[in-house]
């Protein structure tokens, strides 16, 4: 990088004419400027565009001598250099810039360039580019800012205005540090104090304010385009506040600016990072999104990627990044290829290419709040150790296993299964004949089977009965439980996937009895238990909710009923294992018992019919226990495996034994309860705390990207790692290629542009213009600063103080220039029109939340609650509905109550399809993208908010009952505390008249109009004081509406 | 912000201090004729022009969803010969295809299902069952049937059909509008923008304010959307309890300390800020006027449809459109909704079609019956058509 002092000063409003006529041309203030309106779009840095191969972005487009040429430029010779021989030619074919570019250049331009070329042309890349060096401060003042401010306006023939009366400043620095009016005794108690070093007293206690924080964290989140929904399409909610509550607790401990980029940019990189550092990676997490269906993967990773360089060059490096996506930036030295090889930084992310429309778009930091935090902590140790205690349980019961398995038989199991609770078995497996044989209470009964039933060859053992319509099976009186009675119902079915209706397959109810007794139904796969006695308002029902097999298998269904009358005691087992149901009914008080028969395939009194075949059917007085279901679920396989020497047992027939020996063992049951107890445990636990969207890289795997031809995403082309800017300064030694080094990168001592561009948009804080006025743009194109020695000066203070922000602050507005008073003479609006020689004080209209912060502040009704989640204050209805997708979780705007009405702004919820109403009128960004300007108008739509929006109507009330509760029957103490809130200042007397006036006025029209008076004190949800009389109140509302609306309220 | 803007805004402002006293009107006033004549054909940028251009607004009425162009306008016959046949790769030319379409196996031909007829004097094509009126009028009407779009999905495509590209950030054309030939009238904004509520929502798509943003020109080019719900202009009318003459009241006070901390101040801005107050006091003035229907002839009703009288149907906004037109708003966005047929286009599109068709009918005949069509550009479209193959099978 060739180095040059960066010394120079540049005249803003001076035109060229004024110059004295030997003043020494220099080219970054006289010359590029010229170049880069008429020549570098066709002789600039983009090869795509480039004519004839001639550049003027270079020294060697100037210089370097041209194949059989000349150079360009012959230093000391105009008329022998081709670059001034085609400006000045009148020639139309020969003219630069060609007369169909609609580009004319000046004859005082033409000049410069030949003086410029006469004096030796000398050459300087552009000063951006250059790092900054501390230039000496030039003598004449203390303050180092009004030292280079003082220099700038005497060359413009300017004084310095005087300073501002106490209290304006008083006001005016406690808006630009804490973004708050000041107290009224505040204001009070820095006027009476007549120490040297009140005002930095002043400044240092309105620093240590938390207040301070919240107002720096605002700005920072336009940069950081944060926002509370996705931004696109359906748009719903992304939950992402902590990153704001980061934000503002960073600038509050004062953490440095460098570490401050390093941590959003990369945390997650850091060694071992804290919980903190991980939320701040929030800040490349807020880009806008999609989930929309028809959307290409490859394309939105592609937009998600460029929307991070292009925010990152902006924000750290003032550059305009993004005019590189499609080809070679046509004036500062970016390739397209540079470009692509920052995305790759970014692109070796785990995070998927859709939102999915959820709040907690993975990777996301879970962040369970108090006592939740702890158990969150602890809870997977205790997973661990339960599953450790399961293994040794388990592995203990191995060796009693091998005993057992040796002597097992099948037909002691059955036996075992048949306790003494066994009130019926039914198998259902004759094959053949019009009756069947069960035990009934230990005893053989005969029942008959329908004429048409038939039977199913291949059962679960033996033909299997096959019910159906007009085939079902009435087993007379068996099965009446009632409902404090424990019992158990299980049997064998076969559900061909063909029939598709739902049925009991077992029942004892009688439909024609509002469903009284109880049944096992089947429907859509799913196998639900009614037990009723009156269906549905005095009855318990339950369904499972996970696989419960599938059709065309044989299947083991029990249900487990335990007498309590509650549905939690029902439990369904399918193939032996217990299911998840949900409860959809459960409130059971009545009898159940029926004289409707029990019955396999229906209900009794008609409904639904079950198709399919049944087997090994068994009532229990008892519930069995999860031991005694598998038991007989498993027996027709274990039958089989028994059978079998322990040596031919296969391996998966060792492990059915196995797990079949070690179910209802109460050590192994306990754990395993407990396991899922914790599970259950940290997904309640996720499910309640707030979440934040990280960055987290893909594990194992190269950052690289590719140049996308033309900025298209399906025109990948060569494979890029990951690089900065070639032109700029090279990595730090041993920075990793990934966003760590690329924040070290941006960091470096060497960076020519982080510092300049910080300390810039720190000045646009303060000052509401920036040195450089294109904060976002400091390349080729961009204004030139009005003060650059002083940009640099700061630039490098700021840095070699290791990027201290709030000493930057310190340092900006204990100068006498912030200290000007702000009145304009008719001198400097025709030297200063838009203050940028800083002849005055900085004055200009409030931002978007400042306003209403302002309003809330005075009026007493601003909540200091300082984090946490977004609130909805008042909106008028329908701006949401308006715009919103339907099924968008943020489709309609449901307004809080009570104190989340009245917390500042920049907590109010940011749906970015349609932005907070009132601020968005104010110039607030929809934060789709980075904005670090934001643009300040003033129009007739701002009137309406300020007068007619029920947030300013309330605060209006609110202020006016502060007054005349402080002031009470008094008009003019009234209007003087007022006054002291809203200007910070006592009336001048010619104002006093005015406003006296209006509360006459408006005084005498409310007391006769008591509609009007019930109207406006009810507008807003704060309730008026009753002790006030309400005509009063009324006229005084109005009053305060006045003094808010003031222009001087307005501004700062 | 570009230092030719910074200038221009510099030099309006600096026109109307130079007058006095409620001069916002005038000043814009003044910038509009200017305007108005620098577009003569002596421009240099004019010169070129064959015709000298003659409108002085523009009325675009945006279907959302995209709109089956050979279901209505674009007759192609020859198309009932390929019913269900493969889309030939010399036609797709390896397009890329939406996530909904990239895994179908094939892409079978759907031609329209509707009757086409020739209209008018120029025997223009049309489908015969869905748009009665619009048959009526096609001879004031010009179809361009060669529009083109790089977008596939419709946020991009509406942002693209507004902007000129896929990306948010650029100025939509109503803000170019404002921004170029500058305010007609002095009591309402240049360019409104009204979402007609479609009497179907079965595929309603994504549409926000940034479609109606000034991009990169100074907010106030930026187009403010008129509600059918609530106050038609956020916040337009005063507090309950405050009648229109303690808002005057009041405003004077305003005035009065204004105009005293001006002489003290000396800042510009605040005598910007009191014209601005007066600005939103006439505005409140003059919108219920705007958005009260009562005084319309039952004629009106008869041309626009009965609709036009419910608040927020379409038909209600066209008639708005005129009344915004004929008081000098240069651009009126109306915004349709409703319009992406993936399925059930058979159901749907009658729906869609009876919505506009008499009130594009009635507004055309509006307009040009208070010689208003002559310098009023009326556009109707969307953000992209239809392909001839079907999103799954066919049904």
């Amino acid at each position: 990088m060739i180095r040059l002092s960066p010394l120079f000063a540049v005249a803003l409003a001076l035109p060229l004419a004024v110059r004295a006529a030997d003043e020494r041309v220099i080219f970054n203030r006289d010359v590029r400027p010229i170049l880069g309106e008429y020549c570098f779009h066709c002789h600039g840095p983009d090869p795509g565009s480039r004519k004839e191969g001639i550049r003027f972005d270079r020294a060697e487009g100037f210089f370097a001598p041209r194949d059989k040429a000349e150079p360009t430029v012959v230093k000391g010779h105009p008329e022998k250099s081709l670059l001034y021989e085609r400006v000045s030619s009148t020639d139309k074919d020969e003219i630069m810039p060609p007369p169909k570019e609609h580009k004319t250049m000046k004859p005082a331009e033409i000049a410069m360039l030949k003086k410029w070329i006469e004096q030796g042309a000398e050459w300087q890349p552009h000063w951006a580019f250059m790092a900054p060096e501390k230039p000496a401060v030039p003598a004449g003042a203390a303050h180092p800012v009004d030292a280079f401010v003082r220099e700038r306006l005497a060359g413009a023939g300017l004084k310095p205005s005087p300073q501002a009366e106490k209290r304006t400043l008083a006001r005016r620095v406690s808006l630009d540090i804490t973004g708050l009016p000041p107290a009224p005794e505040l204001v009070e108690e820095f006027v009476k104090d007549a120490a040297p070093d009140v005002y930095e007293k002043l400044v240092d206690k309105l620093l240590a304010s938390p207040r301070y924080g919240e107002h720096r964290a605002r700005f920072w989140l336009d940069a950081a385009r944060y926002g509370d929904t996705h931004g696109l399409h359906i748009d719903n909610y992304r939950e992402i506040w902590p990153y704001r509550e980061w934000v503002i607790n960073a600038f509050n401990r004062n953490e440095h600016f460098d570490q401050f980029t390093v941590e959003q940019i990369a945390g997650d990189l850091l060694p071992k990072p804290t919980q903190e550092q991980l939320i701040a990676t929030g800040f490349h997490r807020c880009n806008i999104t999609t989930a929309e269906g028809g959307t290409i993967p490859e394309e939105n990773f592609a937009n998600y990627a460029k929307d991070r360089v292009e925010t990152t060059s902006w924000v750290w490096l003032g550059l305009t990044s993004n005019c590189a996506v499609c080809h070679d930036h046509k004036f500062d030295p970016i390739t397209q290829k540079d470009f692509y090889a920052m995305t790759a930084f970014f692109r070796n992310t785990v995070q998927d290419h859709t939102d999915r429309n959820v709040r907690d778009t993975a990777p996301v930091l879970v962040l369970p709040q108090g006592e939740d935090a702890k158990r969150f902590e602890i809870i997977p140790a205790e997973v661990v150790t339960a599953n450790a205690k399961l293994g040794e349980r388990q592995k203990l019961l191995t060796g009693d296993f091998e005993k057992w398995q040796a002597v097992a038989k099948a037909d002691a199991i059955e036996t075992a299964t048949q306790t003494k609770t066994l009130v019926a078995l039914l198998p259902l497996n004759e094959g053949t004949g019009t009756t069947t044989k069960g035990l009934v209470g230990g005893k053989a009964q005969t029942f008959p089977l329908p004429q048409n039933l038939v039977w199913k060859p291949d059962g679960k053992s033996g033909a299997a009965a096959q019910v159906a319509d007009g085939a079902s099976i009435d087993f007379g009186g068996l099965g009446d439980f009632e409902k404090d009675q424990a019992f158990t119902a299980t049997a064998w079915f076969f559900r061909p996937a063909a029939s598709n209706s739902p049925g009991a397959i077992l029942a004892r109810m009688d439909k024609a009895d509002s469903f009284r007794g109880w049944d096992i139904f089947y429907t859509g796969n799913e196998i639900a238990v009614h037990v009723v006695s009156k269906w549905q308002g005095d009855a318990l029902k339950v369904s499972t909710t996970d696989e419960a097999g599938k059709p065309d298998q044989w299947r083991h269904v029990a249900v487990a009923y335990d007498g309590s009358g509650k549905a939690k005691g029902v439990q369904i087992y399918v193939n032996g294992r217990l299911r998840k149901t949900k409860i959809e009914v459960d409130k059971l008080s009545g009898s159940i018992r029926t004289k409707a028969p029990f019955m396999v395939g229906r209900r009794a009194g008609g409904g639904e019919v079950f198709t399919g075949a049944v087997q090994d059917v068994r009532l229990y007085a008892s519930a069995l226990s999860a031991k005694q279901v598998l038991a007989i679920a498993e027996l027709p396989d274990l039958r089989v495996i028994l059978a079998k020497p322990v040596a031919q047992r296969a391996p998966e027939e060792r492990q059915r034994l196995l797990t079949f020996f070690s179910t209802g063992d109460p050590q192994s049951s306990e754990f395993q309860a407990k396991v899922a107890a914790l599970e259950t445990e940290k997904t309640e636990i996720q499910k309640r705390s707030p979440v934040t969207h990280v960055q987290m890289e893909k594990a194992g795997a190269q950052p690289m990207a590719r140049l996308l031809n033309r900025g298209q995403y399906d025109q990948p082309k060569d494979e890029l790692k990951p690089a900065v800017i070639a032109a700029l300064h090279p990595m730090p030694a041993g920075a990793p290629a990934n966003r760590l080094g690329l924040a070290q990168w941006i960091v470096a001592k060497e960076n020519p542009l982080t510092a300049r561009v910080t300390v810039n948009r720190f000045w646009q804080e303060i000052f509401g213009t920036g040195l450089v006025k294109s904060a976002e743009d400091f390349g080729i194109m961009s204004d030139a600063p009005s003060h650059p020695a002083l940009l640099d000066w700061l630039a490098v203070d700021f840095r070699d103080h290791g990027w201290d922000v709030k000493r930057l602050i310190r340092l900006l507005v204990t100068s006498e220039t912030y200290k000007q008073s702000a009145v304009v003479t008719k001198q400097q609006l025709e030297r200063d029109p838009d203050n940028r020689l800083l002849s005055r004080g900085p004055r200009y209209r409030m931002d978007a939340e400042m306003v209403r912060d302002y309003a809330l502040a005075t009026s007493g009704l601003l909540v200091g609650k300082i984090g946490g989640p977004s609130v909805r204050p008042y909106q008028p209805d329908g701006v949401w509905e308006a715009v919103a997708m339907p099924g968008s979780d943020t489709g309609k705007y449901k307004r809080d109550t009570g104190e989340a009405l009245y917390r500042r702004s920049l907590y109010t919820f940011w749906k970015r399809s349609a932005p907070p109403a009132s601020l968005e009128l104010f110039n607030a960004p929809s934060r789709e993208s980075c904005t670090v300007r934001r643009e300040r108008t003033n129009t007739p739509l701002q009137a309406l908010v300020t007068l007619n929006d029920p947030q300013y109507v309330e605060a209006a009330r609110n202020l006016a009952q502060l007054a005349l509760k402080a002031a009470p029957n008094d008009a003019k103490a009234t209007l003087a505390f007022m006054a002291r809130r809203v200007l910070c200042r006592p009336l001048r007397p010619a104002e006093i008249p005015i406003l006296e006036t209006s509360s006459t006025t408006l005084l005498a029209h409310y007391t006769a109009a008591p509609d009007e008076v019930a109207a406006l004190l009810t507008f807003g949800e704060s309730k008026a004081d009753p002790a006030i009389p309400p005509p009063q109140l009324a006229a005084w509302t109005m009053v305060a509406t006045q003094l808010l609306n003031l222009d001087e309220a307005l501004n700062k | 912000m570009h230092p030719l803007t910074d200038f221009k805004l510099y030099e309006t402002r600096r026109q109307f201090l130079a007058r006095g006293t409620n001069v916002l009107g005038m000043a814009a006033l003044a910038t509009l004729l200017g305007r108005d004549a620098s577009a003569e054909p002596e421009h240099p940028a004019n010169a070129a022009l064959r015709f000298a251009p003659k409108a002085k607004r523009v009325i675009y009425l945006h279907m959302v969803g995209g709109p089956s162009q050979m279901d209505l306008f674009d007759y192609k016959p020859e198309m009932g010969n390929w019913y269900d046949k493969d889309l030939p790769d010399s036609i797709r030319k390896g397009q890329r295809l939406t996530t909904m379409t990239s895994k179908q196996a094939r892409f079978p031909i759907a031609p329209s299902k509707y009757q086409f007829a020739q209209y008018g004097k120029n025997g223009m094509w049309m489908n015969s069952e869905l748009l009665p009126w619009f048959t009526k009028c096609v001879d004031d009407v010009a179809f361009i049937r060669s529009m083109h779009t790089e977008a596939i999905n419709h946020e991009p495509a509406i942002t693209m059909m507004q902007t000129g590209n896929q990306l948010a950030g650029r100025p939509c054309l109503g803000s170019w509008t404002s921004y170029g030939l500058g305010s007609a009238n002095q009591d309402l904004p240049t360019f409104v923008v009204l979402v007609a509520e479609p009497s179907n929502r079965e595929q309603i798509q994504a549409i926000s304010g940034k479609l109606w943003s000034s991009g990169f020109l100074p907010g106030q080019h930026a187009g403010v959307a008129f509600r059918s719900k609530g106050d038609p202009i956020l916040y337009i009318n005063n507090p309950p309890g405050v009648p229109k003459d303690v808002r005057r009241n009041t405003l004077d006070g305003i005035k009065a300390l204004n105009e005293q901390n001006a002489a003290l101040v000396g800042d510009p801005e605040i005598h910007t800020r009191i014209a601005q107050y007066e600005m939103a006091f006439r505005m409140q003035a003059s919108v219920p006027d705007l958005t009260d229907f009562s005084k319309e002839p039952a004629s009106t009703f008869e041309l626009y449809g009965p609709d036009a009288k419910k608040p927020g149907t379409f038909a209600n906004s066209a008639l708005l459109a005129r009344r915004l037109a004929e008081r000098g708003v240069r651009f009126v966005q109306i915004y349709h909704n409703n319009w992406d047929h993936h399925s059930n286009v058979a159901g749907r599109m009658p729906d869609q079609c009876r919505d506009i068709d008499q009130p594009c009918y009635g507004l055309l005949q509006d307009l040009k019956q208070r010689g208003l069509l002559d310098d009023t550009l009326v556009l109707w479209g969307g953000e992209f058509g239809r392909t001839i193959y079907s999103q799954g099978g066919l049904s």
